[in-house]
């Protein structure tokens, strides 16, 4: 025996022997016999540790150093280092997303330390080839206790009052399972253990099989003993020939040391245990089909009762459980059920294990205390979702559960929560997904995946989900009708109540689930045929466009561009959007995000090539679509920002006649009088209203709707349709004392507005700017250009600042500090013509409708701060004013225009809305969109409408490309922007690019939009 | 229970004493087809009728029963599998850029469908909805090697190398 004085922790779990952890096994051995250290350190191979993202992984004890993604290569620097040396190998650790903190320790990575271990206490800790190493983690004693000093009925007691329910899914207590099948008559009765996990994405049972066998075989023991049953039976998938392998050794070893067999522990208590494989029939998991394949039949399930406790395998009373349940059951034996009782909720009782996958962080094996909030689970354990995407839903309980939309993240995740909102617990398969993710296909995937593995003895489940799937198919292809909502809703309702087994009962589950959430979705698909996640190929001309709100060919001008037709690149942009050079500078380009070439290298810098493209003609004039007939119809727009001009533009197109009436001196809403001039600069935005105004928009400045003229008198002047954009000029203010009438408080908008209007303001030394929208940042730059030192104070964190990050990395860069967790209190009069503003510290807590954690006070932490200028910009609602009598539209809550369908149909049949004063604040390009379908609409209400909508048609693109042939290698182009110290005024920040930059740069398009027709 | 008939190739008449010799072990075990068959197609590698018609003789069950067990579970071939598996991509990014073009190619090229093996047992074809390279769309993966920007000209030098 030698005094071992490090033990290295090598995961051997499936995930990580497939990343190799096999050779780092070798080198680790080798370079410690290298050293010299073979009696000193042991390598010992563990199961499943649950980061399977991060293996190869390793710990090494008595520290508990966590490395991550260990290779082969470095197992010699390891040993030289950590085990020679004790010096830790810190390329190695684990790092946080997003902030890329390394940490050290097992103990301190949130992933683990949230965990409740449980059913996996051995796993990733013990060898699981080594019955002696389950022997000295207490293994066994559990059995001992039972067969000691315990009477079956006192076992079955301890199982009810530990409140174990089936972690199979249907959450039936396991205590009252035994029970039941221990009352039954009849000499011979079974344990049998279902080990058949086949929801795509779980893989909870496979790694405690793996990691920590004897425990199961421990618990069905003690199950044989409570219900007097001898022979145990472990239904294993044979897709897990690891678990099946390692389950053979725990048997022989547990045989050889007689643990399995005739007296048990020198009592008179017999048991043994056969390993049954499954052979790919996922209907095998329902627990009567499963007990018909164990005996050697086909595995279709049959009605119950009877029940398997009076009537199981081979027709004897049979207790079937789940593997994570009977991984349970030694621990609540040792430890008392009382113990366990105390984990979890009132009605569900101790932890569960779930299976993260999908688009999150730390994908891998968790086990939390049940009741965890959901948003703990994915946040703090998971990591959150990767690439800055946001979180679309959360799909639990495999092909029978359930997803769950962001607006419930505070759910606890336990049987009954789940159920209300149409989820279930199930095995614990938990796969998030993000926002490229169509629920519509999501729901087709599922069906799928059902339709395949319906075992086909009972009609509804056979022919209904083939029926359902067809549905799901056409609406995918953009060939569904409406009708098929109704009918997917009733099929799933007949399903439901008429399929035999657990398969058929719960088929129906995701399409409930996701019309449920995601109605939306299904009627675009339908309706528009526009599927929002890209996803389905029949409704997708390529991603960017599809992303694009104003549905711009992007592919189309970026080849135009590449071959210096600058001039037929502009045409495509402006049959859908005539703001090319306002969106070549202010566009977030949520269409990059989506952009195919990411996967290659990083995406094409497509505003970037926008600008230059806009920027390179000065005449737009011969670019713009040619104007259909003209009907002589007038309509008239009312506000004159980027969605009111686009829609008389586009309605211009059409051939109508269009005068827009502005209550401000110059046109062009917020482009003209909320961005500052260093982003867009006015002559830009002058340009391209101009470029309007001679193509026919007629623009009338000065003219409040409301004051000035009302709608009436319009309608009299024979105007004989309205749109209403009239943005979100409105600051809301907090309510709070000592900003009324302040002439050192004002709003984000009215600054942005007196800068862009010349109007004079000082600003004085210290200018504090409460939010964290765009608006905010564009009014603390302004600020600081003035010569203000200058803070932006937000309630939240960084990560759910609503501004767009490159906006807030700029202002870091010209030196505005961000003070985040915090809120403003009060605002008081200082003596020497300062203000004293009371914040507050603030921290997050659980989360709200919009999947954003609440912000709340923290006690006593009040603080005060002297401020010259203080900014309020924490949100903006429409000003509607007496623009039109109260009972002639609906408004929503919040102040915004009620619209009853996507395309800006108000209350009256003659008002149309659009823009933010519909959406609240929001981008250009979606108030452009937004245009785009009231102009739809307007002609549908004011003659028959036609066939197509120049903006909805993609015109060829006629530059030669050769999909065989390797795409350009070089990277994205970078945008020119000017350095910090010679940025001093209002000049724009950013340039644009040279000829040759933007047409290498459009040149890197994939042109996902080229399809191969079958000839 | 890997597959063992590559190991060394057995006879036909070796490897029906292996698994005579398996039956015989286990024939008193209840419920033992299943364990049976699984061995059967360690042996053999799949399932063809012969072996079928073997283990029901030697189990003394009905032909019919040993087939409809084989039937219903996807794991027992009755087909042979290819020494070779070509997975065509058809996520979304492939599927517009003609993977189903490609798809057919295959099909015509090998005689085969999906999920078939060919005659020489070369070659077996299956699908997969997102490979998850749409950069290099369409994609095919041949064992486990990828290829990109795939056509159905180039279809041919690629399979040359597979044997």
């Amino acid at each position: 025996m030698y005094n071992l004085r490090a033990h290295v922790l090598l995961c051997y779990g499936g995930a990580c022997i497939s990343s190799n952890a096999g050779s780092v096994k070798e080198a680790m051995e080798k370079a410690i016999a290298k050293a010299g250290l073979q009696n000193e350190v042991d390598v010992v191979t563990t199961g499943c540790m649950g980061t399977c993202e991060l293996g190869p992984i390793m710990v090494i004890y008595p520290e508990g150093v966590f490395y991550q993604k260990v290779k082969s290569e470095d197992a010699e620097e390891i040993v030289q280092e950590h085990l020679l040396k004790g010096r830790v190998v810190k390329r190695l650790f684990y790092k946080k997303p997003k902030t890329e903190e390394m940490i050290e320790m097992f103990n301190d990575i949130d992933f683990f330390k949230l965990q409740k271990k449980i059913a996996l206490r051995n796993c990733g800790i013990i060898n699981p080839l080594e019955i002696e190493e389950y022997i000295a983690a207490d293994g066994y004693m559990a059995l001992g206790k039972v067969l000691t000093e315990m009477t079956p009925q006192q076992v079955i007691e301890e199982m009810k009052k530990s409140g174990l329910r089936g972690r199979g899914g249907a959450g039936f207590p396991t205590g009252l399972k035994w029970q039941f099948t221990a009352a039954s008559p009849g000499k011979q009765k079974y344990v049998c253990c279902n080990a058949d996990e086949g929801d795509p994405g779980a893989f909870m049972d496979r790694s405690i099989l793996e990691g920590d066998p004897h425990s199961v075989m421990e618990a069905m023991m003690i199950c044989g003993y409570a219900i007097g049953a001898d022979q145990g039976y472990i239904y294993v998938r044979a897709e897990y020939p690891l678990a099946v392998e390692r389950l053979s050794i725990a048997i022989e070893q547990a045989k050889k040391n007689e643990l399995l067999g005739k007296n048990i522990l020198g009592t008179d208590f017999n048991f043994d245990i056969e390993i049954r494989m499954g052979a790919g029939a996922f209907v095998c998991g329902e627990e009567t089909a499963l007990m018909r394949s164990i005996e050697g039949k086909r595995g279709e399930p049959r009605p119950k009762p009877p029940y398997p406790a009076q009537k199981g395998l081979f027709e004897c009373p049979t207790v079937l459980n789940n593997v994570e349940t009977f991984a349970n059951i030694p621990y609540i034996i040792l430890n008392g059920a009382d113990d366990f009782a105390s984990v979890g909720t009132e009605k569900s009782r101790g932890t569960k294990v779930f299976a993260l996958a999908g688009d999150i962080n730390n994908t891998g094996l968790i086990e939390v205390p049940i009741g965890m909030p959901l948003g703990t689970i994915i946040y703090d354990i998971g990591g959150g979702i990767p690439n800055n995407k946001k979180l679309k839903a959360v799909q639990i309980g495999g092909p029978s559960g359930g997803c769950i939309p962001t607006d419930h993240l505070n759910v606890k995740v336990d049987y009954e929560s789940l159920q209300e909102l149409g989820a279930i617990m199930g095995s614990g398969g938990l796969i998030v997904m993000d926002e490229d993710t169509c629920m519509v296909d999501l729901a087709r995937y599922f069906m799928e995946f059902i339709q395949e593995e319906s075992c086909g003895n009972c009609t509804p489940c056979r022919q209904g989900t083939r029926i359902m799937l067809n549905i799901l198919e056409r609406i995918c292809q953009g060939k569904g009708k409406m009708e098929d909502l109704d009918i997917l809703e009733e099929l799933s309702e007949q399903i439901k109540q008429t399929s035999l087994c657990g398969l058929g009962q719960t088929a129906p589950n995701p399409i409930i689930a996701t019309l449920r959430y995601f109605r939306d979705e299904y009627i675009e698909h339908i309706r528009d045929k526009k599927c929002r996640a890209g996803v389905c190929a029949e409704l997708v001309y390529s991603p960017c466009s599809n992303e694009c709100p104003a549905s711009v060919n992007v592919p189309g001008y970026l080849a135009y561009t590449k071959e210096g037709n600058f001039k037929k690149a502009l045409e495509i942009h402006l049959k859908n959007n005539p703001f090319p050079a306002v969106c070549g500078r202010v566009c977030p380009h949520q269409c990059e995000a989506k952009c195919r070439r990411n996967d290659l290298d990083s995406a094409v810098s497509i505003r970037s090539v926008k600008r230059f493209m806009a920027d390179s003609i000065d005449d737009y004039l011969k670019c713009f679509p040619e104007k259909q007939n003209s009907n002589g119809i007038k309509v008239a727009v009312i506000g004159s920002g980027p969605s009111g001009l686009s829609n008389a533009y586009f309605l211009t197109m059409l051939g109508y006649e269009v005068t827009v009436f502005e209550s401000e001196a110059k046109a062009g809403g917020m482009l003209t009088y909320a961005i500052p001039s260093y982003r867009l600069p006015k002559n830009i935005v002058e340009k391209e209203i101009q470029a309007l105004s001679r193509y026919g928009v007629k623009i009338k400045t000065n003219s409040k709707i409301g004051k000035d003229i009302t709608i009436n008198e319009l309608k009299k002047q024979g105007f004989k349709a309205f749109y209403i954009a009239i943005g979100t000029g409105d600051s809301i203010m907090p309510a709070i004392e000592g900003i009324d009438g302040n002439n050192r408080v004002i709003s984000g908008l009215d600054f942005l507005y007196k800068i862009n209007n010349n109007e004079k303001i000082s600003v004085g030394q210290e200018v504090v700017v409460i939010g964290g929208g765009n608006t905010a940042i564009d009014a603390a730059r302004t600020a600081k250009r003035m010569g203000a030192g200058v803070t932006i104070v937000y309630r939240r964190t960084r990560e759910e600042m609503p501004a767009e990050i490159e906006e807030i990395k700029e202002a870091e860069n010209e030196g505005i500090k961000i003070q985040l967790l915090q809120n403003i209190k009060s605002v008081k009069s200082n003596s020497n013509n300062k203000l004293a503003v009371e914040f507050l510290n603030m921290r997050l807590s659980e989360f709200d409708k919009s999947g954003r954690r609440r912000p709340v006070e923290i006690e006593a932490s009040l603080f005060t701060r002297e401020v010259d200028l203080l900014i309020l910009a924490i949100g903006q609602k429409p000003s509607l004013g007496h623009l039109f009598d109260k009972e002639a539209i609906k408004l929503n809550r919040d102040g915004t225009i009620f619209c009853h369908s996507h395309k800006g149909e108000t209350m009256s049949e003659d008002i149309f809305a659009g823009g933010d004063v519909v959406t609240g604040p929001s981008t250009v390009v979606e108030a452009i969109g937004q245009a785009q379908r009231a102009a739809e609409a307007i002609d549908k209400y004011l003659t028959d409408g036609r066939k197509e909508y120049p903006w909805n048609i993609m015109d060829e693109i006629e530059v030669k490309f050769d999909p065989e042939e390797e795409p350009v290698d070089y990277e994205r182009a970078k945008n020119i922007i000017i350095p910090v110290g010679e940025r001093d005024s209002f000049t724009e920040v950013e340039k644009t690019w040279d000829k040759v930059t933007a047409c290498k740069e459009a040149d890197r398009c994939l042109r996902c939009e080229f399809k191969k027709e079958e000839e | 229970m890997g597959c063992l008939c590559n190991e060394k190739e057995l006879t036909d008449e070796q490897k029906y004493k292996q698994l005579k010799e398996f039956i015989d072990e286990n024939k008193n075990k209840k419920g033992y087809l299943i364990p049976v068959l699984h061995t059967a197609q360690a042996i053999f590698g799949y399932l063809p009728p012969e072996v079928q018609n073997f283990v029901a003789k030697e189990m003394n069950t009905p032909v019919s029963v040993v087939t409809g067990v084989v039937t219903f579970y996807s794991y027992f071939k009755i087909f042979p599998a290819g020494r070779h598996t070509v997975t065509v991509c058809l996520g979304t990014a492939c599927y517009v850029r003609g993977a189903k073009k490609i798809l057919e190619e295959l099909e015509k090229k090998m005689g085969i469908k999906i999920g078939e093996t060919t005659e020489d047992r070369r070659f077996s074809m299956g699908v997969q909805r997102c490979l998850g390279a749409c950069g290099l769309a369409p994609v095919i993966m041949i064992d486990k090697d990828v290829y990109g920007r795939m056509s159905a000209k180039k279809l041919d030098k690629i399979l040359e190398q597979y044997k």
